[in-house]
């Protein structure tokens, strides 16, 4: 995120008034100055303050954020009063959070003796036999650098052919992200590495290393990978929404696994950032194709039963990873985050969880981007206010089909009990009579 | 093949001398040769049907002429400019790199700066415009430029109903609708109906009745097979060879029509966010087109008298000649356009060529050729013409008023047929309904559709780039309930 911060002084602790609220205009504050956003806000009728005013809504930066939750501000938020990002967003944001909550996650299940966690052994090429989750395997074999170092070697022996991708776990854009396709090489790096990397010391910049995914689905021979945008208004109860637009990112050039090819970024990498350097990059479809036309192409080449169930699998690994981190996320109700969810589809048709954006990005590379994203912005704004446009923390939170726009439910698990309940309430009543 | 296959079967013990003719028909059935041979009788009577005469009507085919020998003075006189020649032999390291490069040419580097597209469609445009002008016209005060004075007989509107039976009586059409509740018992929704009805239809293979099928619209997971049925394109063993033959003429002789269909995809195809992901099958897609004798063959006497060259580098024998191209077609500025959409059904390029090329041979050399055939263009936009005129006619005299010809706003849709203007999913189901009723009418209709559905705006504007920009996005219509609206009485 390479935006200007606007950094809020830390030491405000006036609550603000909803003397606003009075004057019947809603007010807002934005860090992001993109015409995406403005217009939305402006097509509302509301009127733009600083964020030492007195906002009803913030489109902030995760740091400002951050700041505002912070023992040390001593900011406190009104009920009015409704911000774009959770506090601690980062447990699913960032890489090694992420893996860390999924692993628990399915320990946990696992456990409890939950069917969710059933195992099934796995052959690999070499040989080797390694046991898999059944239902929660979308994530590729992950471990964090430097912690997991000797679980990693012993499980790269396992299979000593494969390729993994080192990833930094607080950067984006592609920045830093390299292959390896040898220990010597990892070997290698550390002995450049600007800090020295032992197992044994903490890193800052820790990294996470996962088994590439080798044999992704190619379209026109080329690789890509997925967009999709999620927005989670609360996380106990789970509340998560899926936009229907999405889109896939296209590799410039064509898909190429020859070991000269592994440093070549521009094949391997689908971020819209490095592709744009790329000799070959267009800028009126800017390598992307919308998710409903991926969607119509795989169902009229490989039918309709597949094509359906990739779409099921990528929900369910959607809502899987959210309820994941759900137990550490902070619930705050003023709280609501639109992420952006890369995912990579392998030639099997099975999904893989590549990354979570807590900021995705808003830049427009196209006409059809513009419009997509301006639809983004406008529904999500529509979900997340209540129904009389005035932004409220206490409101039940369950929009109108209306108001979804092109937001389909993903997972209501307020409204899951709701029903429950409903259903019980009837047994109850009849065994009653 | 197939009458080897019939040999072997009449061989067989099965067939008895006796009752010859009964039990072969059985012993055929119970083989699917019986399918086979009446899909190949009607493929075969459908051929024999085309008007292969020379066109009647003589000041079109003067004007067909004049413009065929245009192009290829333009084609010349390119050819000169860029000092290269029209054919000759590709040399060895050429060949290999593009051997090399078979299955990616977008990675094939080629300076094709001083390339221009033969034609346009606004250049094609501009030649029927004047076709009228080989007519004497009877009243003073009508624009020169109407088709209307063609002595062309064009349906009306009823008429039209007529054809379209099926829709202009209601019946539930899958893409008008596809979650309404299914009048038949067993099946939630028209879609699931339709797809198992699709399946056997498709289980069965026989042509017709997949024609007959396609009239209420395919589901897009059985499209890619139903469409090669109907038009007879299944791929076997000898399709590829074919095809193969095909490549080697391609990286053999060089053709200076390489260079523009190389700058063709790249013009349209790569630019274009449905189908850049693709480019790379319809290099090879369209290269082997124009390679293809068969479709020269097939379409003799519709697609004018090619342009015959000498291939540079052979010596002077009865294969030192060459048809420019060999197909006889010479592609124009969005020629690809015809090829796209089938990505989305194909992912292998020689099931792709033949289903695109069928549907070539069967309509789209209709949409560039001049001729006075129902299907043919000049007919396609008298007849949008007419239904302007009778049945909007405030939108028609809006276009008098404001001097623009009414054809100039839709043309571009008409000779694409749609490709490239709408998105592919409403594309394929306008494309069922070509193939469904074996009819091109349908276009000027949606055009028509399309017109009347925007017509507040379009009262709004009075310039030529206004309209275009009113007409320009046609990704939110939704093609089929918009016709199944034009057809039904009012």
């Amino acid at each position: 995120m390479a935006q200007e911060i606007k950094r809020i002084s830390p030491s405000i602790h006036r609550k603000p008034s909803p003397s606003n609220m009075e004057k019947g205009k809603v007010t807002y504050c934005t860090d992001l100055e993109k015409s995406v956003i403005i217009s939305n806000f402006e097509r509302r009728g509301w009127v733009q303050v600083g964020p030492e005013d007195e906002w009803n809504f913030y489109w902030s930066f995760t740091q400002n954020c951050r700041n505002i939750f912070s023992i040390e501000s001593g900011y406190r938020m009104n009920d009015n009063q409704m911000i774009n990002h959770f506090p601690n967003h980062y447990e699913l944001s960032r890489k090694d959070l992420l893996v860390k909550n999924i692993k628990r996650y399915r320990k946990e299940l696992e456990r409890e003796g939950n069917p969710l966690a059933e195992k099934t052994d796995l052959v690999l090429p070499s040989g080797q036999v390694v046991s898999r989750y059944l239902h929660l395997d979308f994530i590729p074999v992950t471990y964090v650098l430097p912690a997991d170092y000797n679980m990693f070697v012993e499980e790269y022996r396992k299979s000593p052919q494969s390729t993994w991708i080192m990833k930094p776990c607080g950067k984006s854009q592609g920045a830093g992200i390299f292959l390896i396709n040898k220990l010597s090489k990892l070997k290698k790096w550390s002995r450049e590495a600007k800090t020295p990397f032992h197992p044994q010391l903490s890193n800052k910049e820790s990294y996470v290393i996962s088994r590439y995914i080798d044999n992704p689905l190619l379209i026109g021979g080329k690789k890509f990978d997925l967009r999709l945008y999620v927005l989670v208004t609360s996380f106990r109860p789970l509340k998560a929404y899926l936009f229907r637009h999405g889109f896939c990112r296209f590799c410039t050039v064509k898909y190429d696994t020859s070991v000269t090819e592994l440093d070549n970024m521009y094949v391997h990498l689908t971020n819209v950032s490095v592709q744009k350097h790329g000799g070959d990059y267009n800028s009126l479809h800017g390598g992307k194709m919308s998710i409903q036309n991926f969607r119509f192409y795989l169902e009229g080449t490989r039918g309709r039963a597949v094509t359906e169930k990739l779409f099921a699998d990528m929900q369910w690994l959607i809502v899987h990873s959210l309820k994941a981190v759900a137990p550490v996320m902070a619930n705050d109700r003023h709280c609501f985050e639109c992420y952006g969810y890369d995912i990579i589809i392998d030639n099997t048709l099975k999904p893989w969880l590549v990354e979570v954006n807590a900021s995705p990005s808003l830049q427009s590379t196209t006409h059809n981007d513009r419009i997509l994203k301006y639809k983004l912005i406008d529904n999500i704004f529509s979900v997340v206010v209540p129904p009389d446009g005035i932004p409220d923390a206490r409101w039940n939170k369950i929009p109108t089909t209306e108001a979804l726009g092109d937001f389909d439910l993903l997972i209501d698990e307020d409204l899951m009990e709701k029903e429950d309940m409903n259903t019980r309430f009837c047994k109850f009543q009849r065994v009653k009579q | 093949m197939k009458t080897i296959q019939g040999q072997k079967l009449v061989a067989s013990p099965n067939v008895k001398k006796e009752d010859f003719k009964q039990t072969l028909q059985q012993a055929m059935k119970e083989k699917g040769l019986d399918t086979k041979l009446r899909n190949t009788v009607f493929h075969w009577v459908r051929t024999q049907s085309k008007q292969n005469k020379l066109d009647p009507l003589t000041s079109l085919s003067k004007a067909s002429a004049q413009w065929e020998k245009r192009i290829h003075k333009s084609l010349n006189s390119m050819c000169s400019d860029l000092e290269t020649s029209l054919a000759k032999i590709r040399p060895q390291s050429e060949q290999d790199e593009l051997a090399d490069k078979w299955n990616e040419l977008s990675t094939y580097n080629l300076d094709l700066t001083k390339y221009r597209p033969v034609y346009a469609p606004k250049d094609f445009l501009e030649v029927l415009l004047t076709l009228s002008g080989y007519v004497p016209f009877t009243r003073e005060d009508e624009p020169k430029w109407e088709f209307a004075h063609l002595p062309l007989q064009v349906k009306t509107l009823d008429q039209i109903r007529k054809l379209y039976l099926e829709w202009s009586s209601g019946e539930p059409l899958l893409g008008a609708n596809p979650h309404m509740a299914s009048a038949v018992p067993g099946f939630v929704t028209l879609e699931a109906e339709r797809v198992s009805l699709g399946e056997r239809v498709a289980a069965l293979g026989y042509a017709p009745v997949v024609q007959e099928y396609l009239k209420k619209g395919s589901p897009q997971c059985l499209r890619a097979k139903l469409w090669a049925q109907v038009l007879g394109s299944e791929i076997k063993g000898q399709q590829i060879t074919y095809f193969n033959q095909l490549k080697k003429s391609v990286l053999e002789v060089d053709l200076m029509i390489d260079k523009l269909i190389f700058k063709d995809v790249q013009l349209t195809a790569s630019n274009d966010d449905q189908y850049f992901v693709f480019e790379d099958v319809l290099y090879q897609v369209m290269l082997c087109f124009s390679r293809d004798c068969d479709v020269m063959q097939q379409l003799k006497g519709s697609i004018g008298s090619p342009l015959t060259v000498t291939i540079k580098g052979k010596q002077t024998s009865t294969d030192s000649l060459t048809v420019f191209p060999p197909s006889g077609v010479i592609p124009f500025h969005g020629f690809t356009m015809y090829a796209t959409p089938f990505c989305y059904l194909y992912d292998d390029p020689v099931q792709l060529y033949y289903t695109f090329r069928a549907f070539y041979i069967r309509y789209w050399h209709r949409l560039h050729y001049i001729s006075t055939h129902p299907q043919g263009i000049v007919s396609l936009c008298l007849l949008y013409e007419r239904l302007l005129e009778a049945n909007e006619p405030l939108l028609w005299i809006h276009f008098r008023n404001i001097n623009i010809n009414p054809i100039r706003v839709v043309f571009k849709w008409l000779m694409r047929a749609f490709s490239g203007h709408l998105p592919p999913d409403q594309l394929l189901l306008l494309w069922d309904a070509i193939l469904g009723y074996d009819c091109l009418e349908i276009l000027p209709l949606l055009a028509l559709a399309i017109l009347s559905f925007r017509k507040e705006n379009i009262f709004q504007v009075n310039t030529l780039q206004n309209v275009d920009a009113v007409l320009a996005d046609l990704s939110t219509i939704s093609v089929i309930p918009l016709l199944q609206l034009a057809l039904m009485r009012a």
